[in-house]
């Protein structure tokens, strides 16, 4: 260790480093400026960039001692007294900031390459942030952000400011485009993520890992760790014995292994220390014996009888690893497919794929006269909540949950997580609080992501290009463990039922326990194969029958105000007006089936739940809470257990309750999930937050409404329907009273003090009598389509994808730039598992476990992508919203397989597409072609 | 408990040599650092002392004599292309710099650090935890070569883009150790043994990239990657023809080392490409299988072949 000096903008620091440390890690650990983020610790991510003698630095691959007494830019110092950079408030202003993990890194790379760049092309532009992995924006508002300063600066074009706020037209709220509220907060590095909390005196935590996929534990020896100075404590699975998973149904998971490990990477003990580097070196001397067992690592070893060996759970009255059988039939698929015209039946299968959310897990958690405190990345404040009482053993009031910023989650943070609970637990036992932040490796280990899977799935239309029957045959490897697996096996098959029209419908889908990282909700849960697997079937009906595979679609489409087969209550439906967009936008019809060959245009649809309609764990309370407070001063704060995860909940909370009390966004301040200042929200999963905690938002915001309305009654002697609430101000229809908001607070509060009034959001009854009957049940569906254009190279079997066209049907765009990221976001995504992603395993290893390895693509993967918001004013969403954060990725993956089918006639079953595969099946094509020919 | 640790920096590579005997037993010259301290990060070599060289001014200039450009070794990957000497005479070294890793990457590694980048292998670049839990290859003190399933010879693959580029070019190396200078043909120093894939002794440090001028060098790169960005090679060739016919293919990303096939621009590429499918001992430590990995060795030289004769 030695004494080191920084200049970091433009403030002398004088730190103790240690002679290898990083200079990320000495930024924000010594000097407190975690605006710089560590998202790989690889070079890999970008999101650790800095500016070192005005040159841009990967700082988590940069040693410290490299750059002693050097000038340091870290995002904290891109802006100055005046203001924000004009590169960040073109960030803030085109909505290139969701989560805002990779933003920092982000700006500060794209600083560096225009100071040396200053003019450069759109493709300069991409290749300059290449190294730089967004995984919420697919890219697009970020270039464009970059290339408006090139205009801006190079080219004197003005670009209008983008600042709704006190300026603001104030009766046009709901459906503006703005930023995020806090989006010029993270723009600058000062939004606290859960690694950049510091409580004084904290512990840090590693965990050693299982190095067997299925074994028992025999011993564990702690001692020569325990020998260790600045080793605090060594935690092991026995001293956590309540079990917990986030389904009720499915509580089958220890915070650390007992008795046995079921995957490798389980956590086998748990070390506190000094430092992490102590608690690190700590795990390797703890000595763990075992006893591997057989171990199941796919489908096949688990769904069939496992003779003498030892199951993964003592579950199930059957010698097997089938976790659960989810099945439902609306008519005879059998005598179905007998009688369509014409059928077609694949069998596809699917690798499993991560979030690949650039903030690691990370928590602090402590104990005090309060109980538990803990900060940390979670989706779910509510259900952790439950969780850590639970295992915890104390009464859910003395557990407070506080989620800071999130960077993304994508289902990804939407389980409570064992790390959780061991620094809670440790936490309790040494008195102090504890830390932990995972690395890479460990989050991708934690997983939770998409399940790999396999179906064989038949569909039958009749020759008028009708579809008349639907079987599928679904089996899902679930890993471990269940987390919400019960839900992605019924979501498998029951959300084929839409968005066509289908009488004849059935599905099996069988879940398996195997010795792998568990599996569990991810973006577009559960339905985004199943979904691909229909879509490519249609295209193939479509193309056996000589039909357009968009006029097909369109003949089936589900109406509007209708019932499917399974009771879903279908109401706004914008499939048609979305399909026909995309369609149009992309000259489809001059384009599909006549370009060359090796190019092609496919077409892919699909639909989406706005929120379960049952909560997962069954009471009566609603499934959203809003408060609101609204004092002399003329605030309104906004109190949601709503988790903003970087899709932008806490600024849709603020517009809808602007919108409805007629008053400035700059009046609203939104304090969410911390679950000891905020009601009860379920959290963000099923895509549930806009449709339930905005209309929650809105039952609140009338309800103050009414209150105020009330008062000024009285005070005034009106009735108080003849109140109205606009443009920051309280009138009458004849305008004989007019007050301004503060006015109107004044009267609400006098003789009273401040308001606190409370809105709520309870799903309407739903869905059928029979069992499963509430599997996908939603108050809303989303809808949507995409075109996919792409290129392939016959010779190498890459697919070159050139444009997305894509449309989506979100009832309302309470702020529709927010909604084009959350599009923009779900096809980048889709993107990647459609071309590059998967989770590589090695005799139950994941081999790919890193940001060089697992593909998220780059912008120079990502093709053009065209965004249109289709709106259908749904009756029930809040003024007409519903979701527009998943759904959309079912579409897009479909869209580009059916491209590469029209481009050179292969039909794509397995994904990722990979080069070598599209060139194994050119080849067969081939052969099959010469041998029609002989 | 911990380790001691020692960082030093120097400013000649006299100084640089020296640090290296003195720190001998547990050292690692350090130049831009991009893939040593990601190694070390995962703890596949961890070094007790890092000996800093990027403050030795005298390695990051490339000079240009009347039959030769010398580039410094710590000229970095993204400074090339400023170099007009290069722009003329081997377009494709800079495109081949340009297509390593990331543009920030690009920034900080050098091109001595690239033509010494360490071999990778799906199963050895792992954190150690991993690598436990595998079994441990060969490549970190295994007794089997994991991704053989169990041959006693490491085939970790040699990544480096800009090798290829430059020994298709017949490129040098002056190499500095306390014994003093010496220059050897780049290509002579990759050992083809996945475990040691170089046979520099640790000590020595590479002072110059040196390039022929004036033969005419025409040269075509060419790199598989899953991705545009970000990724590792899967497959490197780079094929060059100069003005007295002589036609050079080198391979990199499908065996522990770049394999160099010499030949005449009017021999028979047939026959060429049969002898890079022999030399090279592909093995299923990638994104992309051997088998894919093979098929286009054939087909990256089929397109090279055909464009250089344009």
């Amino acid at each position: 260790m030695k004494q080191a000096t920084f200049y970091i903008n433009g403030k002398k620091h004088q730190v103790i480093v240690g002679e290898h440390d990083m200079l990320s890690d000495v930024i924000r650990n010594k000097t407190g400026l975690t605006g710089t983020k560590q998202g790989c610790s690889q070079g890999s991510c970008g999101a650790c960039t800095i500016l070192v003698n005005s040159e841009a630095v990967l700082g988590c691959i940069t040693p410290a001692m490299r750059f002693e007494g050097a000038k340091i830019t870290t995002i904290e110092g891109v802006a100055t007294a005046e203001g924000l950079h004009r590169l960040q408030e073109l960030f803030v202003e085109k909505g290139a900031i969701q989560c805002g993990f990779c933003t920092p890194g982000m700006v500060l790379t794209a600083i560096d390459f225009l100071q040396n760049n200053p003019d450069p092309t759109i493709d300069e532009i991409k290749l300059a942030l290449s190294g730089n992995i967004c995984r919420c924006t697919g890219y697009k508002k970020i270039i464009e952000a970059v290339t408006d300063y090139v205009k801006e600066t190079q080219h004197n074009k003005n670009i209008p400011h983008r600042q709704p706020g006190p300026n603001e037209a104030p009766n046009k709220i709901v459906g503006v485009s703005r930023p995020y509220i806090e989006a010029t907060r993270k723009v600058q590095g000062l939004a606290d993520y859960a690694d950049d909390y510091q409580v004084k005196d904290a512990l840090h935590v590693k965990f050693l890992r299982s190095i067997y996929p299925h074994a028992l534990i025999d011993h564990i020896d702690k001692s020569e760790a325990l020998k260790m100075e600045g080793v605090r404590y060594i935690a092991t699975g026995e001293e956590i014995p309540v079990t917990f998973g986030v389904l009720p149904i499915s509580q089958d998971e220890t915070a650390m292994a007992i008795e046995k490990t079921r995957y490798v990477g389980e956590i086998v003990a748990a070390v506190a220390a000094d430092t992490e580097e102590i608690a690190a070196e700590a795990c390797k001397r703890i000595l763990v014996k075992y006893t591997p067992i057989k171990e199941f690592l796919t489908i096949d070893d688990s769904i069939n009888d496992i003779g003498p060996n030892q199951k993964i759970h003592e579950y199930g009255k059957f010698n097997n690893n089938i976790h659960k059988k989810a099945e439902l039939r609306f008519g005879d698929q059998a005598q179905g497919l007998k009688d369509a015209d014409v059928v077609s039946k694949m069998s596809f299968a699917f690798e499993g794929i991560n979030h690949g959310f650039t903030e690691p897990h990370a928590a602090t958690a402590w104990w005090d006269e309060n109980g538990l405190t803990i900060i940390t990345a979670t989706q779910v404040t509510h259900y952790l909540q439950r969780a850590l009482a639970k295992t915890m053993e104390v009464p859910l009031s003395r557990v407070r949950v506080i989620k800071p910023y999130i960077g993304g989650g994508f289902g990804g943070k939407g389980d409570p997580f064992p790390h959780e609970i061991i620094i809670s637990h440790i936490a309790r036992k040494t008195r102090k609080p504890v830390r932990v932040c995972l690395t890479r490796e460990e989050v991708f280990l934690n997983n939770h992501g998409r399940h790999p899977s396999k179906m064989n799935i038949s569909l039958g239309a009749d020759n008028d290009g009708y579809l008349k029957v639907l079987d599928a045959d679904i089996a899902i490897d679930g890993g471990a463990y269940g987390s919400f697996g019960v839900v992605t096996s019924y979501y498998n098959g029951v959300l084929l039922q839409a968005p066509y029209k289908l009488d004849n419908f059935g599905f099996k889908t069988i879940r398996v326990y195997t010795n792998k990282p568990q599996c569990g909700a991810m973006r577009g849960h559960g339905a985004v194969n199943s979904r691909f697997a229909v879509e490519s079937l249609i295209d193939d009906i479509a193309h056996r029958i000589h039909m357009d595979p968009v006029e097909m679609r369109l003949k089936n489409f589900l109406d509007s105000n209708t019932l499917t087969v399974g009771h879903y209550r279908i109401t706004s439906n914008g499939s048609r007006e979305s399909l026909q967009t995309v369609a149009d936008q992309s000259e489809w019809a001059n384009k599909h089936g006549k370009m060359e060959y090796g190019h092609g245009l496919g077409v892919g649809c699909g639909f989406f739940i706005s929120g379960s309609a049952l909560p997962i764990i069954w009471n009566e309370l609603p499934q959203s809470t809003v408060h609101l407070k609204v004092d002399f001063d003329g605030r309104v704060l906004i109190t949601s257990g709503a988790n903003d995860i970087g899709q932008g909940s806490d600024t849709m909370l603020a517009i809808i309750v602007a919108e409805v009390l007629g008053i400035n966004m700059d009046k609203i301040f939104v304090v969410a999930a911390d679950t000891l200042l905020t009601p009860v929200d379920l959290g963000s999963y099923s895509s549930r937050v806009t449709f339930m905690a905005g209309n929650a938002a809105k039952n609140a915001a009338e309800n103050l409404r009414t209150e105020i309305s009330s008062a000024i009654a009285t005070k005034k002697g009106i009735e108080a329907s003849e109140l109205n609430f606009s443009e920051e101000k309280v009138f009458s229809n004849d305008k004989s009273i007019e007050l301004s908001w503060l006015d109107a607070i004044e009267i609400l509060t006098a003789n009273r003090g401040a308001v606190s009034v409370s809105g709520k959001y309870i799903s309407p009854k739903l869905g059928g009598d029979f069992k499963g009957s509430g599997a996908g049940l939603s108050p809303s569906y989303s809808f949507g389509a995409c075109v996919a254009e792409v290129k392939v190279d016959i010779n190498t079997g890459h697919v070159r994808l050139l444009n997305v066209w894509g449309a989506h049907d979100c009832g309302r765009a309470l702020n529709p730039m927010a909604v084009e990221g959350q599009l923009e976001g779900s096809w980048h995504m889709g993107i990647g598992q459609a071309l590059s992603e998967e989770m590589r395993y090695y005799n139950g290893l994941l081999v790919n476990n890193n940001f060089i390895d697992y593909k998220i693509p780059t912008t120079l993967d990502t093709p053009d992508i065209h965004t249109n918001i289709i709106e259908t004013m749904d009756p029930e969403g809040p003024f007409g919203a519903k979701e527009c954060g998943e759904g959309a990725i079912h579409p897009v993956i479909p869209a580009i397989a059916n491209a590469i089918f029209d481009a050179v006639g292969i039909r794509i079953t397995n994904l990722p597409i990979k080069s070598e595969d599209v060139l194994e099946l050119l080849k067969q094509k081939s052969v099959l072609t010469d041998q029609m020919a002989e | 408990m911990i380790a001691e640790k020692i960082y030093i920096k120097t400013a000649t590579a006299d100084e640089a040599i020296s640090m290296a005997y003195a720190h001998k037993d547990d050292f690692c010259y350090l130049a831009g650092g991009t893939d040593v301290l990601v190694n070390k990060y995962q703890g596949n070599k961890e070094s007790k002392c890092l000996i800093d060289i990027t403050g030795i001014a005298e390695l990051k200039q490339v000079t240009i004599t009347d039959t030769h450009v010398k580039i410094g070794s710590l000229v970095r990957l993204d400074d090339l292309k400023k170099h007009p000497v290069l722009q003329a005479s081997f377009p494709a070294l800079i495109i081949a710099a340009g297509e390593v890793a990331s543009p920030m990457l690009r920034k900080t590694a050098t091109i001595g650090g690239n033509v010494l980048c360490e071999n990778r292998c799906s199963f050895y670049n792992q954190s150690e935890w991993w690598r436990e839990a595998v079994g441990y290859c060969l490549k970190c003190e295994g007794d089997v070569c994991i991704a053989t399933g169990g041959k006693k010879a490491c085939f970790s693959k040699f990544v480096s883009d800009t090798a290829p580029v430059l020994i298709s070019a017949g490129a040098q190396l002056e190499i500095a150790d306390f014994d003093g200078t010496h220059i050897v043909d780049l290509e002579t120093i990759y050992t083809g043994d996945g475990i040691k894939p170089r046979n520099l002794p640790e000590t020595a440090l590479i002072l110059n990239i040196i390039l022929p001028l004036g033969h005419d060098f025409l040269i075509v790169f060419k790199k598989l990657r899953p991705r545009l960005a970000v990724d590792f090679t899967s497959l490197t060739t780079a094929v060059s023809t100069d003005k007295h016919g002589n036609l050079r293919m080198v391979i990199g990303g499908v065996d522990p080392k770049p394999v160099l096939i010499k030949g005449r621009v009017e021999g028979n590429r047939e026959d060429y490409i049969k002898s890079a499918l022999q030399k090279t001992r592909v093995v299923d430590n990638d994104f992309y299988s051997r088998k894919y990995r093979r098929d286009m060795i054939r087909v990256f030289l089929e397109q090279s072949f055909e464009e250089l004769m344009r």
